[in-house]
């Protein structure tokens, strides 16, 4: 026997989730797969590049310097911290500690960008010197650009934040901005080990 | 509580604006159109190409285009079919369709798809610029290096491949996240993942192919345009480069492509042939799970491009099974459909039943000679011949283009209200079968005589003369075919648009609403209960027996969980913007820009990021 249909109400349901089951939260999981096959491509090429090379670094470059990457690693990985403490500041309404977190994250970046400034203009080789000139600066230079991005992005997000747009029930963007940021650090991890390790170990 | 719906709000927050404001609309229709025409009309350009380079060589010695100009004109062909036709219009009839199949009100994120569809537009655009002022790219669609590098081809050509590629495959990688995220998160209440119409799987497969093949083919061309235009030496062998780099990253996207083509025009077959029968589609899950294999697999292939390059033979050899492993899920698919077919009581032979048909045929036998040229010893005969362009046109065209027209056969009454006349869609077909048999079946003929792909004419006395003189013949009366097509599509218009909301008694939720759709598609979303949910089971008045009803007075949509699709919210939709076109016309300064000068490089992106923060700038804090 056939019977009428329910309709419901969907006022029951909460207005736009803030966590993980955010589509932008997955909308972001998909830039960032998009951006690690480009990344991963890259250093693949390095590899390709090596692979076919009689020497590596090509034609007399010294074995890439240790101490003020790694140093700069450390600032980078670091700033991961501050996102992370804002991040959960938020999501208990803490507007000050997103506001601070996010502040000291600038900064630590910045502090990345201008020590990567210092190194790569005392570097003795540029991209049109050979092969591993140019993917040693590509790949740098990619990531460089990430890093300004990320930084452009930021202020734009700190702006809101400092105008009292985020709340506890409405932070998805401080969510995804810190996603992203976590995997522009996460993603120097392979980049350091293969410009600046790899020629040492292999 | 009985639940009303305001129809006059609905539309109010869902009209779409008109006359100069139509740059600033973005539902998933209007957009996914906007895809399908541009994309007709790309695929109608590189058939006229096709077609004047046809008859160049439909006899031997004839100089109706000069060697310079064909190099351009087979490069475009190439370059439109895939990268301005086949692609974009799968994705345009994803946007279209899946929302309407999912039963949800639009895309996840609208306004991506407008700012998609722009970059589409700009980077085709571009591109027939270029062929206009006779500098196109002239180095084949897959532009190998050295060929292409700054040595050898010093002109601008290859600066618009690079420049444009790049920047056009923004567009098929945020129409793939897109669709990923509406696939994963706005599906109706109960659409768990195994009762999803198998062309949304397909459209699943396609995207999360796009989200790892094109990036690389993006590197490539951005590494490419940093040899031609700053010195890099990435494919320079005497500072150190590599000229296979550009094979592996070009092929790692390029052998994927074909599937990514492919897989879509499967998923619609999937549809048609169970309406057409009067019937479920047998084996449903092992028809999805083909899709999947096939998606897997097909990055394992990408290097029986290079069989005649410096490659191992273990290499090779691994390759080569890949290649013959992916008859497999194939013929499990075809096994389906024939078995749909055979099973069926009382089939319903209409134009897209006999499209499909012809698909089933022609794409059995472009996978026959797939088998055999991945089989290496056989390919290195045949490489660069034409039986290899006679092998993938029979993909392409037998693999894709007859399941797409097939589609727009079965979809056009849901596009546009009007159904497509039936005598001129039977006609358009045979002429279409016939024809391409007829131009392409030759071709493996003309290839084992030796005749080489892209040469603009030959000698007498080659053999090749008379086959190639069939070849032309078929040509014409393919695209005659494919007039037809068009003049039957024109002439609807002619006509009411009284097409009924499901005029081939069809189960999936896209026929559940009026065509075309109204703007906000659903009124009310369907709690889905199996996969047909309009071939309701039995004591069930139509598609579901509970509806959700979301709020009438702004753009709402219901976002359930990925496997089970249990309802979890309400998600608020972006609604009309300028952004999407200021942010594409940005990124197009960026990258087309650089064609001219460096300086556009840093200036557009500087404009992007101002475009970006625009677009993401939350209403209620003000300027």
């Amino acid at each position: 026997m056939a019977t009428e249909p329910r309709v419901v109400s969907a006022e029951s349901l909460p207005l736009n989730l803030n966590d993980n089951r955010a589509p932008l939260w997955w909308g972001m999981w998909g830039l960032i797969a998009i951006e690690a096959t480009l990344f991963a491509a890259l250093l693949v090429s390095y590899y390709y590049l090596r692979h076919s090379a009689p020497e590596w670094p090509l034609g007399g470059i010294e074995e890439p310097e240790l101490l003020l990457p790694t140093v700069n690693t450390a600032i980078i990985l670091v700033s991961s911290v501050p996102v992370a403490w804002a991040d959960r500041g938020i999501r208990r309404g803490l507007r000050t500690r997103l506001a601070a977190g996010w502040s000291v994250a600038v900064i630590l970046g910045l502090a990345f960008l201008a020590i990567k400034y210092v190194e790569m203009s005392s570097l003795a080789y540029r991209w049109d010197t050979n092969a591993y000139g140019s993917i040693v600066w590509t790949i740098i230079g990619f990531h460089t650009a990430h890093v300004m991005a990320l930084m452009l992005k930021t202020v734009v997000v700190l702006t809101l934040a400092l105008r009292g747009y985020f709340t506890e029930s409405r932070n998805v963007g401080v969510q995804i901005n810190g996603l992203y940021w976590h995997f522009v650090v996460a993603v120097w991890i392979p980049i350091y080990l293969t410009i600046y390790i790899s020629p040492r170990l292999l | 509580m009985k639940e009303t719906v305001n129809y006059q709000e609905l539309m109010r927050v869902w009209r779409n604006p008109t006359g100069l404001a139509s740059l600033t609309l973005v539902n998933h229709k209007a957009v996914g159109l906007r895809y399908i025409v541009t994309a007709f009309v790309f695929f109608g350009f590189g058939g006229l190409l096709a077609l004047t380079m046809l008859l160049q060589l439909s006899r031997p010695g004839l100089s109706i285009l000069s060697p310079y100009t064909y190099n351009q004109f087979f490069t475009m062909h190439g370059t439109t079919q895939m990268f301005l036709f086949a692609v974009p219009v799968m994705e345009g009839l994803g946007i279209y369709l899946v929302p309407l199949m999912i039963g949800a009100r639009d895309a996840a994120f609208p306004r991506l798809n407008a700012f998609g569809y722009w970059v589409y537009l700009i980077a085709g655009v571009t591109l027939y610029a270029s062929l206009l002022l006779g500098r196109a790219p002239d180095a084949g669609w897959f532009n190998y290096v050295p060929l292409s590098g700054p040595e050898y081809s010093p002109n601008v050509n290859i600066d618009f491949y690079t420049a444009a590629i790049s920047f056009l495959e923004i567009a098929a990688l945020v129409a793939a996240v897109e669709l990923i995220v509406t696939i994963f998160k706005l599906r109706a209440p109960g659409m768990s993942i195994n009762r999803m119409p198998l062309f949304v799987w397909a459209i699943l497969v396609m995207s999360f192919m796009i989200v790892f093949a094109f990036p690389p083919l993006v590197l490539g061309s951005i590494m490419l345009q940093l040899d031609r235009m700053v010195g890099t030496h990435f494919f320079n062998v005497a500072a150190g480069g590599n000229p296979l780099l550009w094979q592996h990253l070009f092929w790692w996207f390029g052998h994927p492509e074909v599937y990514i083509i492919a897989i879509p025009a499967f998923g619609m077959i999937s549809m048609v042939i169970p309406v057409f029968a009067r019937r479920h589609i047998i084996g449903y899950l092992p028809v999805a799970l083909s899709l999947l294999t096939i998606g897997l697999v097909s990055f394992g292939l990408w290097v029986h491009h290079m069989f005649t390059t410096s490659v191992s033979f273990l290499g090779m050899s691994l390759f080569a099974a890949a290649s013959m492993a992916i008859a497999i899920p194939s013929g499990v698919q075809v096994f389906a459909w024939v078995g749909t077919i055979y099973e069926s009581r009382r089939l319903l032979w209409r134009t897209p039943l006999l499209f499909s048909s012809g698909f089933v045929v022609l794409f059995v036998l472009g996978g026959i000679t797939g088998v055999m040229v991945a089989s290496v010893p056989f390919d290195w005969q045949v490489q660069d011949s034409h039986f290899v362009t006679a092998h993938f046109h029979y993909v392409l065209i037998g693999g894709a283009v007859f399941p797409l027209f097939a589609g727009l056969y079965y979809w056009y009454p849901k596009l546009t209200g009007r159904l497509l006349d039936e005598r001129l869609g039977r006609l358009s077909f045979w002429l279409m079968f016939v024809g391409f048999n007829v131009a392409f079946f030759t071709m493996h003929y003309t290839g084992f005589m030796g005749m080489p792909r892209r040469v603009s004419t030959y000698m007498f006395g080659r053999g090749w003369d008379t086959p190639m003189l069939i070849t032309a013949v078929g040509a014409f009366v393919l695209a005659a075919g494919i007039a037809v097509t068009l003049v039957a599509a024109i002439s609807a218009h002619t006509r009411p648009a009284d097409a009924p909301a499901d005029p081939w008694g069809g189960g999936t939720l896209e026929w559940a609403t009026a065509s075309p759709p109204p703007p906000y598609n659903f009124e009310m979303i369907p709690a889905v209960n199996h996969r047909t949910p309009l071939w309701p089971a039995t004591g069930q008045v139509g598609p579901a027996d509970t509806y959700y009803h979301p709020r009438d007075d702004q753009r709402e949509t219901i976002g359930t969980s990925i496997l089970d699709a249990e309802p979890q919210q309400r998600v608020l939709l972006a609604g009309n913007s300028v952004w999407p076109v200021l942010l594409a016309l940005a990124v197009a300064i960026t990258f087309i820009g650089s064609i001219v000068t460096l300086v556009a490089v840093p200036i557009g992106a500087f404009l992007s990021f101002i475009a970006i923060a625009g677009w993401n700038w939350p209403r209620e804090v003000g300027a």
